[in-house]
C-alpha cells in the first residue's frame, strides 16, 4: 500500500480510529497495530510477509539469548546467527544475482563461458531497511547497550510498524521499542504537527518530486540524445526529485507515526543546505547514515585509529553504504565518490589547511552542491555505461539550447520546485524543525495551512510514480 | 484520548474540511470564469473551441497527437476543426464525438493506431483529460463515469478537474497566442533544429529491435478500445455522421503483421479504415518528420492532402 493511494486514505482513518478507542490496553493497541502492519505490507505482497516474521523470529530469540548466555563465546555465537541469516537474507534478495552476473562477467574476460548463473528472484519491498532494524537490535543487545524484550508482540511490531517498514526511516530499537512498551497519550501538539507533517510529505512528494521526475525520466531515459545543457539540467531535477522523493516519504511515515503517538528520530534536515559533504551525510537519510556510523565506521575502528585507517574506514564505509542502495556498480561508485570526498575533507581538517581558507566557508554551499549533483549521475543513470556517457556529455561543454520537452509540464517544475525551495529556504532562515512546524498552530491556523496545501495538491499533484527508495 | 481530545480532534476534522471544502469551490468558480474565456492552448482553450463550433462544422479531425500535428482540416474543409489531443487515444475522442449534434451531416476522421488497441491494459484513462468539464457538462461526466475513470476525491474536491491545467490555464488568458480560428484547430510542428538533430541521432544508430517483443504477437483488441469502437461506430451510424478511421505514418515502421491483423479486424466491423503507415514508402525525407511518429508541417501538409482523397471519396 503506498502513502499517496486512495487505499491508504481509507486505510489510516480507521486504523486511527480503532487505535485510540483501545488506549486503554496497551497490548491489544500494539497486537492491532502489527495486524494492520501485516496487512499494509500484504497489500503489495503477501508471500514476503514470512520474510518479516522469519526475521524478526530469529532476532527476537537471538536477543534473548545474547542477554542471557554466559559466556563471550556464546554471545557472539548467538549475534552470528543474527547476522548470518539476516544478511544472508538480504544478499540472496537484493544481491546475489548481482554478485553472480559479475562474477560471469570476470570470468568472461578470462575466456570462460560459465551458463547463467542468475536467478528470477523479486525483490521484497523494504528489505534493506527491516535488515538493518534488526540487526541494529542484536547488535546493541551484544554491545550491552540495550536490553531484549520479553513481549513478542511489542518487538515484531516495532519490526514491522506500517509507518516505517518499506522504506524507513530506520528506526532504532532504542528509540521505538520502548515507545512500544509504554502506554501512548493522545496528544494535540503531535497531532498538529503530524498532520502539518504528512500533508507537506505529500506536497514535497506528488507535486514536487513526480512533477519534476517527468523531464528527468525522459532525459535519463536516452542520455545520447541530449546535449550538456540539457543533461544538467535533468541532473539538478533529480537531486531535487530525489530529495523530495525521500524527504516526502519520511515526513508521511515521521507524520503518521506521530498520531499513533509514536516520535521518529528526524530523518531530512534540509541537506542542500550544507558547507561540507561532511555536514550532508549528517541531513540526509540521517537514519542510514547514522546507522552506517554507529554499526560500521565505528566498528571498523572509526577514527581512533591511525589517519589512514581513518581513510579506509570512511571509504569502505561510502561504499557499502552505497551498495545498500541497489546492486549496481553506479551506486558502488555513488559510494565512492561520497567517500573519496569525505575523506579529503577529514584530510583538510587534520592538516588545517581548511583554516586558512576559513574566510571562503561560504563557497562551501555551492561546491557540495556541485559534487552531490556529480554524484547523483551515477545514483541515476540506468547502467554504467549511461552514467559514463551522461558524464561524457556534460564535459563536452555543448552549452546550446537545453531540450525542455513539454512546456507545460516544464512549467509546472520551474513553479512547484521554486515553492519547495522557498519553504526549504524559510525553515532554514527560521531555523525551524518540520517536525515541529504544526505544533503550536491554532485550530483555524491549522485549518487555513492544511487547505492551502490540499488546494496545491489537487490542482498540481502528478499521476503518482513509485517511491524512488521502495526499490531499495 | 480524553473527551476533550475527541473533541478536539472533530473540530480540527470538521474545520479543515468545511475550510478546504469552501475554498475548493472558490477555486473552481474562480477557476471557471477564468478558464471560460481562454480559447488557446491545450490545457482548455481548443476544448472550448470545439464546443464552440462542434455545431457548425461538417468536418472533425480526432485522435491523439498525430492527428492534432498531422492533419490539416483547411486543405480538406473550409468548415472543419482538428480535435486532436496530445497524449489521449481513443476514450477521449469518444466523448467528443458524442458531443456532437444529432441531426447534422457531419464527417468525422477519428486516428486510431493497432499499438493502443492491442495493448492489453488500456482502460481509457485517457478520457480525464476532460476532468475540468466534469463538473460541468452532463455528457462529458456521463461518459468519464461510464468507464468508471472519475476520481472519487472529485466529487467533493472539484477542483481537481483542474488538476495539471492551471498554469497553462492562466498563461492563455493572459497571453493568448494561437486561438485555433486561423488553423481550424490544426497545430503545425515546425522542427528546431535540437529536435531536427535529435532524431537524426535517433534514426541513425540503427538499433536492432526484436520484432516479437516490439510488435507483440498477440493481436486481440483491447476489449475497452473495442467497446468504444462501437459506441462511436453506433453513433455515427444513428446521427447522420460518416466515420472514417486512419492511422498516420510511422518512420520505418516494422510490424506489418500487426497492421494488416489491425486493419481486417476493423474491416470485419463494418468501419472504414485507412493506413496511411507508409504513407511516406517511396518519398521518405528527412524534413518531412519531426519524430519516429509526429510529421514537420511540411509532412503533415503532404499527408493531408492523401486524406482530402479519401474524405471526398466517402461523400
Amino acid at each position: 500500500m503506498l502513502f499517496n493511494s486512495f487505499e491508504f486514505l481509507i486505510f489510516f482513518p480507521l486504523v486511527f480510529v480503532a487505535y485510540w478507542l483501545l488506549n486503554n490496553n496497551l497490548k491489544k493497541q500494539n497486537i492491532l497495530l502489527l495486524i494492520c502492519s501485516y496487512v499494509f505490507y500484504a497489500w503489495w505482497d503477501w508471500r514476503f510477509l514470512s520474510l518479516i516474521i522469519v526475521s524478526s523470529l530469529i532476532d527476537f530469540t537471538a536477543g534473548l539469548q545474547i542477554f542471557k548466555a554466559q559466556t563471550q563465546r556464546l554471545r557472539k555465537r548467538w549475534l552470528m546467527v543474527s547476522l548470518v541469516a539476516n544478511l544472508g537474507m538480504l544478499c540472496m534478495f537484493k544481491y546475489y544475482n548481482f554478485f553472480a552476473e559479475s562474477f560471469s562477467d570476470l570470468m568472461h574476460a578470462f575466456g570462460w563461458q560459465p551458463n547463467d548463473l542468475t536467478l528470477n528472484i523479486i525483490l521484497p519491498v523494504g528489505i534493506s531497511f527491516y535488515t538493518f532494524q534488526t540487526l541494529s537490535y542484536s547488535i546493541d543487545i551484544y554491545r550491552k547497550e540495550f536490553k531484549p524484550t520479553k513481549d513478542w508482540v511489542s518487538f515484531f511490531t516495532y519490526i514491522a510498524f506500517f509507518p516505517q517498514l518499506v522504506a524507513g526511516p530506520i528506526e532504532r530499537a532504542s528509540n521505538l521499542l520502548p515507545q512500544m512498551e509504554k502506554r501512548r497519550a493522545f496528544k494535540k501538539e503531535w497531532f498538529n504537527a503530524g498532520v502539518i507533517q504528512i500533508l507537506v510529505g505529500l506536497f514535497r512528494k506528488i507535486v514536487i518530486a513526480d512533477t519534476i521526475g517527468t523531464y528527468v525520466d525522459l532525459v535519463y531515459g536516452d542520455v545520447s540524445l541530449y546535449n550538456t545543457t540539457t543533461i544538467i539540467i535533468a541532473t539538478f531535477f533529480y537531486a531535487f526529485q530525489i530529495y523530495y522523493d525521500f524527504s516526502g516519504y519520511s515526513d508521511i511515515a515521521i507524520g503518521t507515526a506521530k498520531l499513533l503517538g509514536f516520535k521518529f528520530y528526524q530523518n531530512f534536515n534540509i541537506p542542500y543546505f550544507s558547507k561540507s559533504l561532511t555536514e550532508f551525510w549528517r541531513k540526509w537519510h540521517m537514519s542510514l547514515s547514522y546507522w552506517l556510523r554507529d554499526y560500521l565506521y565505528i566498528a571498523l575502528g572509526g577514527s581512533r585509529k591511525r589517519i589512514r585507517i581513518t581513510y579506509r574506514n570512511l571509504m569502505l564505509t561510502m561504499l557499502l553504504g552505497g551498495l545498500w542502495h541497489g546492486s549496481s556498480w553506479n551506486f558502488i561508485i555513488w559510494g565512492g565518490i561520497h567517500g573519496t570526498v569525505l575523506s579529503l575533507e577529514k584530510y583538510l581538517k587534520t592538516t588545517g589547511i581548511i583554516n586558512k581558507f576559513k574566510r571562503f566557508g561560504f563557497l562551501g554551499y555551492p561546491i557540495t552542491f556541485i559534487i552531490v549533483l556529480f554524484s547523483w549521475v551515477f545514483f541515476r543513470a540506468q547502467d554504467l555505461q549511461s552514467a559514463g556517457l551522461a558524464i561524457k556529455k556534460i564535459f563536452q561543454l555543448d552549452l546550446s539550447m537545453p531540450y525542455i520537452g513539454d512546456l507545460n509540464v516544464m512549467a509546472s517544475s520551474v513553479f512547484v520546485l521554486t515553492i519547495g525551495v522557498l519553504f526549504d529556504l524559510y525553515l532554514f532562515n527560521k531555523k525551524i524543525d518540520l517536525e515541529d512546524f504544526g505544533a503550536n498552530f491554532s485550530g483555524v491556523k491549522m485549518a487555513v495551512i492544511a487547505t492551502v496545501i490540499i488546494t496545491l495538491i489537487n490542482l498540481f499533484y502528478s499521476s503518482s510514480n513509485n517511491f524512488i527508495y521502495f526499490q531499495f | 484520548m480524553n473527551k476533550e481530545h475527541l473533541k478536539y480532534l472533530v473540530k480540527i476534522t470538521l474545520l479543515v474540511i468545511v475550510v478546504s471544502f469552501i475554498v475548493d469551490k472558490v477555486v473552481f468558480l474562480a477557476l471557471n470564469t477564468i478558464s471560460d474565456n481562454v480559447y488557446s492552448g491545450q490545457s482548455i482553450g481548443k476544448l472550448n473551441q470545439y464546443l464552440k463550433v462542434k455545431d457548425s462544422v461538417d468536418f472533425v479531425v480526432f485522435g491523439s497527437s498525430r492527428a492534432n500535428h498531422n492533419i490539416d482540416p483547411r486543405i480538406i474543409s473550409k468548415k472543419s476543426f482538428n480535435m486532436g489531443m496530445d497524449g489521449v487515444k481513443i476514450a477521449y475522442s469518444a466523448v467528443l464525438i458524442q458531443l456532437l449534434p444529432k441531426d447534422k451531416q457531419q464527417t468525422i476522421l477519428l486516428h486510431i493506431d493497432s499499438n493502443y488497441a492491442f495493448n492489453e491494459s488500456y482502460d481509457g484513462e485517457d478520457v480525464m483529460a476532460l476532468a475540468s468539464k466534469y463538473n460541468r457538462n452532463k455528457d462529458i461526466k456521463i461518459g468519464i463515469d461510464k468507464l468508471n475513470k472519475n476520481n472519487n476525491l472529485q466529487k467533493f474536491y472539484w477542483s481537481l478537474g483542474y488538476n495539471g491545467k492551471v498554469l497553462g490555464i492562466l498563461k492563455n488568458y493572459l497571453d493568448p497566442k494561437n486561438d485555433y480560428t486561423e488553423r481550424l484547430g490544426y497545430e503545425p510542428i515546425y522542427v528546431s533544429e535540437i529536435q531536427h538533430n535529435i532524431f537524426e541521432n535517433i534514426i541513425h544508430r540503427n538499433e536492432v529491435i526484436d520484432l516479437d517483443t516490439f510488435c507483440g504477437t498477440h493481436y486481440n483488441i483491447n476489449a475497452t478500445y473495442s467497446q468504444t469502437l462501437s459506441d462511436i461506430k453506433a453513433f455515427c451510424d444513428a446521427n447522420n455522421k460518416k466515420l472514417i478511421l486512419f492511422t498516420s505514418p510511422k518512420y520505418q515502421y516494422p510490424c506489418k503483421k500487426a497492421n494488416a491483423e489491425f486493419k481486417a479486424l476493423l474491416t470485419a466491423k463494418g468501419l472504414t479504415y485507412y493506413d496511411f503507415t507508409d504513407f511516406f514508402k517511396d518519398d521518405n525525407q528527412l524534413k518531412y518528420w519531426k519524430d519516429k511518429t509526429h510529421l514537420s508541417h511540411l509532412g503533415a501538409e503532404k499527408l493531408s492532402e492523401a486524406v482530402k482523397e479519401i474524405v471526398l471519396k466517402a461523400n
